[in-house]
């Protein structure tokens, strides 16, 4: 039997045309494929159908009520958007979750990079420990952790939970498996201990090693790790809402609640962005061959 | 670990107590005070406020959770899975693959203020879907499908529950060989005993892990079951209720109990999880 009879045979190959199929067997493989396409569908619609009702609620000024077929194409404008975008209390909570962004990136390169660098090139006996600990946010999440920050800072250091960027160590807490995750997988496609014995064989410095030789190598996962943290502090609310923090998520519900349709108008914008920049990020990380799972697994 | 305390090792120590500070000052010990105020309700070691944090609505709460959780865990498993399954089997559309792929990725992180706003837009009381079936004589609502519904919210949580799954999903249905299935069909065997003695056995491990992620992952969003209905009756939202209401003599620990008892509950299903995927390596890490 050839390999491409035995193809034939396969539920769900494509490689019908071209093919001696008994005349039987083709209208059964055809229709598996067509319930294939049918799914596809199903599931594309599901995603698109929210976003669009979305964008029309946002930037179509008719009420769903009154929308009639012939209505369709009136009332459409990005005012609301503007006027979201423009509000003061919004742009404040913006700068905010903007520096929230930046601190938790530095923290976390801060903590992780030499971290994932001596782990992989002298220790490498501690990574069980680094891995196991990358699923320690999915154990203890927001809402949990929440409670005890509470229950802790909130009676020994209650200044500490009154500057908004009391976050930020949280924020980096919850993107340290994906950014360790991502550090590591860098080194290890830069086969980074060839590197460290190469330029010390040569008489380079530790320091000349770190900053000329596998940092700008890792620039990469850097990119990565920033991209998928700034998508996570950007859209974390259950944290900031608690603890009575004005950032971008938690203000977007406050202000939907007097502009529904301007509210709904930047929560698009935001999640549109979002979108589009971890998109790039995933892009050029797949261009790279680098395999980082975004869920931090 | 003990390598890292000898001598020439202080590279390694001055890396990892930074960082061990870190996550023991702001994970640890927030954690542990919890636990241990949980197991101490005012002062003195009992399980009352554990017991507590099961009855009365907080039981509720944790069916409505679980219900919830498990619901939208199963379907966008199932989903999720034949999405997985049905792209490696085209690959007539060269952009397909990547494409979702990177869909998922963005979309398995969309959870938050952002989609319960769109599900609003489109099944809540004016959505632009519950209109359309309105006017063909359907009231979704009836059938629970509404913004506050539980199946609503089955259907709003799908929407980041089946891209996570397939993304975790895609690397086992890669390590299904094509080998393997020549090799059965070369036996004599049909495509149905292919997948009952072959395919599924290799991807069941990997499907539960993947499932019980999942029912992780819904039963600990918030933004999304907040927006939607903050006085609904689901765990997230009675920790809410009880940080920050008024804090009467006992409610503390009641909140402390309840974190105790999920904690507990995603530490279980986490540690089965790894487990299952530690069987699932076995077959696919070649």
């Amino acid at each position: 039997m050839s390999m491409e009879a035995v193809t034939a045979l396969m539920p769900g190959s494509d490689h019908v045309e071209g093919l001696q199929a008994s005349p039987n067997t083709k209208p059964t493989l055809r229709a598996t494929s067509a319930v294939k396409w049918v799914f596809l569908v199903g599931i594309a619609l599901y995603f698109a159908v929210p976003m669009l009702a979305m964008a029309r609620f946002a930037f179509q000024a008719v009420p769903t009520a009154l929308l009639t077929p012939e209505k369709l194409f009136t009332g459409w404008s990005a005012a609301g958007l503007w006027t979201a975008l423009t509000d003061p209390q919004i742009l404040a909570a913006t700068k905010t979750s903007v520096l929230l962004v930046v601190f938790a990136i530095l923290l976390n390169l801060i903590l992780l990079v030499p971290l994932a660098i001596v782990t992989e090139v002298r220790n490498p006996q501690i990574r069980p420990y680094l891995t196991a600990l990358t699923l320690l946010p999915w154990v203890i999440p927001p809402i949990a952790l929440v409670v005890g920050v509470a229950a802790t800072f909130r009676a020994t250091v209650p200044w500490f939970l009154a500057s908004n960027f009391s976050l930020v160590p949280f924020y980096a807490l919850w993107a340290m498996p994906f950014t360790y995750r991502a550090l590591d997988a860098g080194l290890q496609a830069i086969n980074a201990r060839t590197l460290y014995e190469a330029s010390r064989s040569m008489g380079a410095s530790l320091a000349t090693i770190i900053f000329r030789v596998l940092i700008p190598n890792m620039r990469a996962s850097m990119v990565a790790a920033a991209g998928l943290t700034a998508a996570m502090v950007l859209g974390e609310f259950a944290f900031a809402s608690l603890l009575l923090k004005r950032t971008l998520p938690t203000e977007m519900v406050n202000y939907q609640r007097s502009d529904p349709r301007g509210g709904l108008a930047l929560a698009l914008f935001v999640m549109v962005l979002t979108a589009l920049s971890l998109g790039l990020v995933v892009r050029s990380l797949r261009r790279r061959g680098l395999n980082i799972q975004t869920t931090g697994l | 670990m003990r390598a890292l305390f000898r001598r020439e090792n202080r590279l390694g120590l001055l890396v990892v107590l930074p960082f061990a500070a870190f996550v023991g000052l702001f994970l640890v010990y927030p954690t542990i005070v919890v636990l241990y105020k949980a197991v101490t309700p005012g002062g003195s070691f009992g399980t009352e406020a554990l017991q507590r944090a099961l009855s009365g609505t907080y039981r509720t709460g944790f069916i409505n959770s679980i219900a919830l959780s498990g619901a939208s865990a199963i379907i966008g498993g199932i989903v999720g899975i034949l999405l997985a399954l049905t792209i490696k089997s085209l690959d007539r559309p060269r952009w397909l693959h990547p494409t979702l792929d990177s869909w998922s990725a963005v979309a398995s992180q969309l959870g938050g203020v952002g989609l319960a706003f769109a599900f609003i837009a489109t099944i809540g009381a004016q959505g632009i879907l519950t209109k359309l079936f309105m006017s063909v004589g359907v009231n979704l609502a009836d059938y629970g499908i509404s913004a506050t519904g539980f199946w609503g919210l089955v259907v709003v949580y799908l929407y980041f529950q089946i891209p996570l799954m397939f993304l975790v999903m895609m690397p086992a249905v890669n390590g299904l060989k094509s080998s393997w299935r020549e090799a059965a069909a070369i036996m004599g065997a049909s495509p149905g005993r292919y997948w009952w003695s072959v395919g599924i056995p290799i991807l069941t491990p990997a499907t539960l892990g993947g499932i019980l992620l999942l029912f992780v992952n819904a039963f600990t969003a918030y933004a999304t079951a907040y927006v939607l209905n903050a006085g609904g009756a689901l765990v997230p939202l009675q920790i809410r209720f009880l940080l920050q209401g008024n804090v009467i003599t006992g409610e503390e620990d009641l909140g402390n109990a309840i974190v105790a008892w999920v904690i507990a509950l995603l530490l279980s299903s986490l540690l089965i999880m790894t487990l299952l995927q530690r069987r699932t390596l076995k077959w696919t890490s070649t």
